[in-house]
C-alpha cells in the first residue's frame, strides 16, 4: 500500500510535466492543426535561461516569470515568422519546419551551454542543484496512510491542478478563449466575425510555449538538473498524452499527462524484470497505438459533428 | 450619402478574374437585392465587399475607403456577413456562437446579454438549443444562427449570402420576414444575394442583376419586373 501510493504520486508528479507540455501541443493543434515538434525543445530554451537567471543570483521566483516570458516571446516570434508564411504555401511543410526547429534549438542549447548536466561545479555553476519550485531536501516528505509522499510532488500535482482551472477560465470566461476556441472551430468564420485570427494564433503559440517552460523548469527541479536530452522522452509521453486526451482538448490534455505518468511508473516499478526502466517509454507508444486503434479522437477531443 | 459604394470592383481565384468593373450602391436603410445564376458572381461580389478575397477598385463604407481593410477590420467597422453555406463554429454551442457574434463590441455584457434575449426570442428554437453544439443543428436552424450571430454584432450593414440555401421555402419565408422587419423597424441595411427571385424581390429597395461577372440591369423591383424579357430571363413569370 504504502508502496503503491508512492509510485502514485510519483507518478502524478511525472505526469503533471507531461501534462504541462501536452497543454502546450493542444493550444497550438486547436488553433493552426499543427503538431509542433519543437514544444519540448522551446521549453529546455527557456529551462535553461531560468538555469542562467539563477547563475547570476536570480531567484526562482523572478527567474521562472522570466523564462516563461521568453518562451512567451519565443513562440509568438516562432509563429509570425517562420509558421504562418509557411503555412500558407503548405500545411506539410510546417511539420518539417518544427522538425527543424527542434534540431536547430537543441544545437543552440549545446553551443551555449555545452553538453553537460547542468548546474555542475566543475565548470563553474555557483547553484548546487536546479532550483525546484518546492521543498525537496531529502527530509521534505509527509506522511500520507503511512507512505513517505515527497512534498515535492505533491506541490507540482497541485501547480498543474491550479493552472487546469485558470486556463478553463481562459477558455470558457474570456474574448481571448472565445476566439480561440472560434478559430479552432472554424478560422474563415472567425474572421467574419471580427476576430483578428492572426493576433488569436500568435498568442496561442505564445501561451502554449510559456506553459511548456513551466514544464520544463519543474521537470528540471524534480531532475534537479538540466541537460541537453531533458525534454526528449518527456515529449514523447506528452505526445500519448494529448493523443490519450484528445488533441484539441486541453483537460484531456492534463488528464492525459496524469494516466500516463501514473501507467509508466506503475509498469517500471510492478514490472521491474520485462519492462523496467529502458522499457517504459514503450509503454507511451503502445498507448499511443491502443488509443488510435479503439478511440482516435482520445477520451475528451471531438469527433467531427456536422449536420448537412 | 450611402452606407456602401463599390467603384470599378474586380475580383477573382487567382488567375482568374469572375467580377469585372461592378459599380454598387446600398443607401442607409435600403435593401438591396443581386439577383443572377450559378456562377453569375453572386458569392464572389459579396466576398469582394468583405475583403476575404483580393479586390481592386475602390469600396467605401460611410464615405470611408474600406478597400485596404482586413476582412475581421471591416467586420468592426459595421459589415456583418452571413456566408453562404452558413458557416457557424459547429463545435461550439449555440450560446457561445452568438458570443462570438458579439465579440467585437464594447458597450458591456449587460447590453450583449440583452441582444442574447433578444434574438432568443425572434429565433425560440436557437432558445431551446442553447446549449447545444451548432454542427448538431438542423439546415435551417444553422441559417437562424449565423443571421442572429451577425446581428449580434450590431451591424449597420448586414451581407447575406443566399440565405435561402438548401432551406424549405417556408423556412426561407420565415427568415426573411426577419430581415425585413430589422430593415423596417431599425433601419437595418441590407445587401442580399440571392437566386430564388420571386421572394427576394418582394422585399427588396432595388435589384441588380448580375451575368458572368458584370452588372446588366439595375432598377426597382418594380422596374425590373416590368421588363418583359427581364422578367423572362431571370424570374420565370
Amino acid at each position: 500500500m504504502e508502496l503503491f501510493l508512492q509510485r502514485l504520486f510519483d507518478g502524478l508528479s511525472q505526469g503533471s510535466v507531461y501534462s504541462l507540455i501536452a497543454l502546450g501541443l493542444v493550444i497550438i493543434y486547436r488553433g493552426t492543426g499543427h503538431l509542433n515538434f519543437a514544444q519540448g525543445e522551446m521549453a529546455l530554451f527557456c529551462t535553461y535561461v531560468v538555469y542562467q537567471c539563477g547563475e547570476w543570483g536570480i531567484p526562482l521566483g523572478i527567474a521562472l516569470p522570466i523564462g516563461m516570458l521568453v518562451g512567451f516571446v519565443m513562440g509568438a516570434t516562432v509563429e509570425v515568422t517562420l509558421i504562418r508564411p509557411i503555412a500558407k504555401k503548405s500545411q506539410f511543410a510546417v511539420f518539417i519546419v518544427t522538425l527543424g526547429l527542434f534540431q536547430f534549438l537543441n544545437w543552440l542549447d549545446g553551443a551555449i551551454w555545452k553538453d553537460q548536466p547542468l548546474p555542475n561545479s566543475g565548470v563553474g555553476s555557483s547553484q548546487q542543484s536546479f532550483p525546484s519550485l518546492f521543498p525537496n531536501k531529502p527530509d521534505d516528505f509527509v506522511n500520507v496512510f503511512g507512505a513517505a509522499i515527497k512534498i515535492q510532488s505533491i506541490g507540482v500535482f497541485a501547480l498543474v491542478i491550479v493552472l487546469t482551472g485558470l486556463l478553463f477560465l481562459l477558455f470558457n470566461r474570456t474574448k481571448l478563449g472565445l476566439s480561440m476556441n472560434a478559430v479552432a472551430s472554424n478560422a474563415e468564420s472567425a474572421k467574419l466575425v471580427g476576430i483578428r485570427t492572426n493576433l488569436v494564433l500568435m498568442m496561442s503559440w505564445g501561451i502554449a510555449a510559456a506553459i511548456g517552460a513551466l514544464g520544463g523548469v519543474v521537470f528540471a527541479g524534480i531532475n534537479s538538473n538540466v541537460n541537453l536530452g531533458l525534454m526528449f522522452s518527456v515529449f514523447i509521453y506528452a505526445s500519448a498524452a494529448a493523443t490519450l486526451g484528445g488533441f484539441d482538448s486541453p483537460g484531456g490534455a492534463v488528464l492525459g499527462g496524469l494516466i500516463i505518468g501514473v501507467i509508466e511508473n506503475m509498469a517500471a516499478g510492478y514490472s521491474d524484470e520485462w519492462i523496467g526502466q529502458e522499457l517504459k517509454v514503450g509503454v507511451a507508444l503502445v498507448v499511443i497505438l491502443v488509443v488510435l486503434l479503439v478511440k482516435p479522437s482520445g477520451l475528451f477531443g471531438t469527433a467531427k459533428v456536422e449536420r448537412v | 450619402m450611402s452606407i456602401l459604394h463599390a467603384r470599378q470592383l474586380s475580383a477573382g481565384y487567382g488567375p482568374v478574374t469572375v467580377l469585372h468593373d461592378i459599380e454598387l450602391v446600398v443607401e442607409e436603410g435600403e435593401i438591396v437585392v443581386i439577383l443572377g445564376a450559378n456562377g453569375a458572381g453572386k458569392t464572389t461580389t459579396m466576398r469582394a465587399v468583405s475583403g476575404t478575397i483580393p479586390r481592386q477598385g475602390s469600396v467605401e463604407l460611410n464615405g470611408h475607403d474600406i478597400t485596404k481593410l482586413s476582412p475581421d477590420a471591416i467586420v468592426r467597422q459595421g459589415v456583418a456577413q452571413v456566408p453562404q453555406g452558413r458557416g457557424t463554429f459547429p463545435e461550439l454551442s449555440v450560446h457561445d456562437n452568438l458570443r462570438a457574434g458579439a465579440i467585437t463590441r464594447h458597450d458591456g455584457s449587460a447590453a450583449v446579454a440583452a441582444d442574447m434575449e433578444r434574438w432568443y426570442g425572434q429565433f425560440p428554437r436557437l432558445a431551446e438549443r442553447k446549449d447545444q453544439r451548432a454542427g448538431s443543428l438542423s439546415g435551417g436552424e444553422q441559417q437562424m444562427l449565423a443571421i442572429a450571430r451577425a446581428l449580434m454584432s450590431r451591424p449597420k450593414l448586414l451581407l447575406c449570402d443566399e440565405p435561402s440555401l438548401g432551406l424549405a421555402p417556408l423556412i426561407t419565408q420565415e427568415l426573411f420576414a426577419v430581415i425585413e422587419r430589422l430593415n423596417k423597424e431599425e433601419g437595418l441595411s441590407v445587401l442580399l444575394v440571392e437566386q430564388n427571385a420571386n421572394l427576394a424581390m418582394h422585399m427588396a429597395s432595388r435589384v441588380y442583376l448580375l451575368e458572368t461577372g458584370r452588372i446588366v440591369a439595375e432598377g426597382s423591383a418594380e422596374e425590373l419586373s416590368a421588363d418583359d424579357t427581364i422578367r423572362k430571363a431571370y424570374l420565370g413569370f
